[in-house]
C-alpha cells in the first residue's frame, strides 16, 4: 500500500530540453503503455494473464481488485499540467474522455492478452472500428475490405466514407487475387474480419499480411469472432486488431464496448480519434469488462467444449443439411484452422432441411437458446440471418455470401453440452414431425 | 501542445528513425498537366512515410502574368519555388523552437528574388538563367532571446531539405516519352 498519489504512467516523462539543441538530441523514446505500473507477464499462461494483467489493488485500502474510478475529471497537479503541452497527455489522468485508471486497467489486460504494446477501450465495437480506420486514412484515401463485412462496418464504408471524400472496394475475403487487384494508388488500408459472420470463413491472415507489406499498406482486422485464446493476429503481422468487446471478451451479454490493440505508435494515432469522436468507455463499464475478461480463457474452453459436442451432434441429425464449425474436419477451411486457430469458439452455423420456415419453427421449439442477435455470451443465442443480420439483402445476395435457406446462426454458450444436445434433439425432431404431418 | 507540435511524439519519431532508418525515408511525387497557355495543374501522388503509403489528394495551379503571355490564374513557378523553400524553412524553424522549449507567438518569412529573363530568352548576356540570389527576412515574436533565435535560424537553414536542395548542387535526370500525331492542318 502507498500514499503516493498516482498521476499516470510514471515511466512517461517529457523529453529533456537544452538551449541550442536540435531535435536529434530529444531523448524521449516510445514505450508500451500507458500502464499504471509494470506487470511483467511474459511467458505466463493465458488464464494467468486474464486474471492478473492490468488489475491493480486499491493503493489506499488494500481492497483487492481494480477500484471503479467513477469520475469525469482529475485534480490537476504539477505532474499533469505539462503533459498536454509536451504532447503526452495520454500518459496522465486529466479527464476521463482522455483516460481513466479504470480504462487503463482493462486496456493493459487486453493489450497483454493480445500481445500488444497498447490498447484503447471504446464505448462500442463500432466506436473502436471507426477510430481505428480514421486514424490510418487521409484525405482521398481508399480502403480494400471484405464483401461480407459486419453490417455496421459495411455502413461505415458505404454510408460515411463517400461523404468524407474516401472510398472502399469490397472483395471476397477468400479471393487473394481480387484483393490485390482492388488496390489503387491511393489505397491506405486493408480491412478484414479474421472469421466472417455468419458462414465462419477463416481468412488467410498471413497472406493478407504479405499483400499489405508488398503494397505499403496497413492491415486492420476485426477479431471479434477469434479472441486471444483462439488467435492473436498481431503475432501474424497485422497492424491493428479491433474487437467488439460486447461479445467473447466481456462474455456476459451485459455491456457494449470495443477495443483497438496494436503497436504504441499506431494506437497513439488512434487516441486523438477517441478524443475527437468521443467514444470513451465509462469507468463502470470498464469494471464489468475487466471482470468479464478474468474468465475469458476458461469461458472459451467451455464454449469450445459445448460447441464441439453440439456441432458434432447436429452433423449427424437427419433434419440438418450442413454444419459449419471450424474445428470439425467438414469445415472448408479446416486445414487453415489447424494452422491459425489455437482452439474453437462457440460460433456454429448450420442449415436445416426445409428452408427458412423450418428454421423459424426450430427456434420456436428450442427452450435453452435465446432468440437474440449478438454472440459470445455465457448463454446460447440463436438467430436467423435472413430476418435479422442480413434482412436487408435479397435471397440472391444472401446466397452469394453463403447464406442459403435454412441458415441458422448459433452462439453456443457455456451450458452443459448434454442439455444443449437434448434441447436441439427435441426441437429438430419436432420440426421433422411437423414436416412429416404436412 | 507547445506551438501545436507534439514534442513527445516528435522525440519518439526521431528515436524510432535513429533505430530504424527505413522509417525516415520519405518518397514524394507530383504530376503536372498542361491546361492552357502557361497554366498547368499540379496533383500530388501518394507519398511514402517510411514503408507506409498515405493518400495525398491535393491539387493547385500555376500560371504566368499576362505580361508574360499567361492569364495570371495562379502563382507562377518562381513564387511556388520560394513558397516551397520558405514553408520548409518554417517547418524547421518551428520544430526546432519547440524542441528547445521556445514558445512562439508569430513567425513571418518575407522572401524576395530578382531574376533576369534574358537567360530564359537566350539573349546574349552573362545573366544566369535562375535566381542569382534569394533574400529573406524572418520576423519572429516569442519567448526566446535574440541569440537563441539567430542560432535557431542557422539550424533551420542547415536542416531544411528544401534550403539544402537549393544551396547544394542536385542532379536532375529526366526522360521524355513522345507520341507523334498527324499535323491536323495539312
Amino acid at each position: 500500500m502507498t500514499k503516493k498519489p498516482l498521476f499516470g504512467d510514471t515511466t512517461s516523462q517529457a523529453a529533456t530540453r537544452n538551449p541550442g539543441m536540435w531535435i536529434n538530441e530529444l531523448d524521449r523514446n516510445r514505450r508500451s503503455g500507458p500502464f499504471l505500473s509494470a506487470h511483467p507477464m511474459d511467458g505466463m499462461g493465458m488464464s494467468t494473464k486474464a486474471v492478473h494483467a492490468g488489475t491493480h489493488d486499491d493503493p489506499r485500502t488494500g481492497a483487492v481488485g481494480t477500484p471503479i474510478y467513477q469520475t469525469s475529471t482529475f485534480i490537476l497537479h504539477e505532474e499533469t499540467y505539462g503533459s498536454i503541452e509536451e504532447g503526452f497527455g495520454r500518459d496522465r489522468f486529466i479527464y476521463t474522455r482522455y483516460g481513466n485508471p479504470s480504462q487503463w486497467a482493462v486496456q493493459e489486460k487486453l493489450a497483454t492478452l493480445e500481445g500488444a504494446e497498447s490498447a484503447i477501450v471504446f464505448s462500442s465495437g463500432m466506436a473502436a472500428i471507426t477510430a481505428a480506420v480514421m486514424a490510418l486514412v487521409d484525405k482521398g484515401a481508399h480502403v480494400v475490405a471484405a464483401s461480407d463485412l459486419y453490417g455496421g462496418t459495411y455502413n461505415l464504408f458505404n454510408q460515411e466514407f463517400p461523404s468524407l471524400g474516401m472510398s472502399a472496394t469490397l472483395v471476397d475475403s477468400y479471393d487473394l487475387e481480387a484483393i490485390e487487384a482492388a488496390i489503387q494508388p491511393n489505397t491506405q488500408i486493408l480491412y478484414f474480419e479474421v472469421i466472417t459472420n455468419p458462414v465462419l470463413k477463416v481468412v488467410d491472415i498471413p497472406a493478407l499480411v504479405d499483400i499489405a507489406k508488398r503494397h505499403n499498406l496497413r492491415l486492420i482486422v476485426d477479431s471479434t469472432f477469434a479472441p486471444p485464446p483462439v488467435m492473436k493476429p498481431l503475432e501474424l503481422g497485422v497492424d491493428l486488431v479491433v474487437h467488439s468487446a460486447s461479445k467473447y471478451l466481456n462474455g456476459h451479454s451485459d455491456l457494449i464496448a470495443g477495443v483497438v490493440c496494436g503497436s504504441r505508435k499506431l494506437v497513439d494515432m488512434v487516441w486523438p480519434r477517441l478524443l475527437n469522436y468521443g467514444g470513451s468507455l465509462d469507468p463502470h463499464a470498464c469494471f464489468l469488462l475487466e471482470r468479464g475478461l478474468k474468465t475469458l480463457d476458461i469461458r472459451m474452453k467451455a464454449h469450445e467444449a459445448s460447441a464441439t459436442a453440439l456441432a458434432t451432434f447436429l452433423e449427424t441429425h437427419p433434419a440438418v443439411e450442413n454444419v459449419l464449425y471450424p474445428m470439425l474436419p467438414s469445415h472448408p477451411d479446416h486445414a487453415r484452422v489447424k494452422e491459425l486457430m489455437k482452439m474453437g469458439t462457440g460460433s456454429v452455423t448450420f442449415f436445416v432441411k426445409g428452408g427458412d420456415q423450418a428454421a423459424l419453427a426450430l427456434l420456436d421449439h428450442l427452450k435453452l437458446p435465446k432468440q437474440a442477435t449478438s454472440l459470445g455470451g455465457i448463454e446460447s443465442l440463436i438467430s436467423l440471418p435472413f430476418n435479422s443480420s442480413q434482412a436487408t439483402m435479397t435471397a440472391r445476395q444472401r446466397a452469394e455470401i453463403g447464406i442459403h435457406p435454412g441458415c441458422v446462426r448459433l452462439s453456443v454458450g457455456i451450458e452443459d453440452a448434454d442439455d444443449l444436445i437434448a434441447d436441439f434433439d427435441q426441437a429438430l425432431n419436432a420440426i421433422s414431425a411437423m414436416k412429416g404431418a404436412a | 501542445m507547445r506551438n501545436s507540435i507534439p514534442t513527445a511524439a516528435l522525440s519518439e519519431f526521431v528515436n524510432e528513425v535513429a533505430g530504424d532508418p527505413e522509417e525516415g525515408l520519405m518518397s514524394y511525387g507530383i504530376e503536372i498537366d498542361w491546361e492552357s497557355g502557361t497554366r498547368a495543374r499540379t496533383s500530388t501522388k501518394p507519398m511514402l512515410v517510411g514503408p507506409h503509403k498515405i493518400s495525398r489528394s491535393f491539387t493547385w495551379k500555376a500560371d504566368e502574368p499576362r505580361q508574360l503571355m499567361g492569364n495570371n490564374h495562379g502563382p507562377n513557378p518562381q513564387e511556388l519555388l520560394l513558397s516551397g523553400l520558405g514553408s520548409c524553412m518554417m517547418v524547421a524553424f518551428v520544430t526546432g523552437a519547440t524542441a528547445e522549449g521556445i514558445q512562439l507567438e508569430s513567425v513571418k518569412i518575407d522572401f524576395d528574388g530578382t531574376l533576369d529573363l534574358r537567360g530564359f530568352m537566350g539573349l546574349a548576356s552573362n545573366a544566369p538563367v535562375g535566381f542569382p540570389e534569394i533574400n529573406y527576412t524572418i520576423y519572429v515574436t516569442g519567448d526566446g532571446t535574440p541569440e537563441q533565435f539567430e542560432e535557431l535560424h542557422k539550424k533551420a537553414v542547415k536542416h531544411s531539405p528544401n534550403a539544402q536542395t537549393i544551396m547544394t548542387p542536385v542532379s536532375l535526370t529526366g526522360d521524355i516519352v513522345t507520341t507523334q500525331i498527324e499535323d491536323q492542318h495539312r
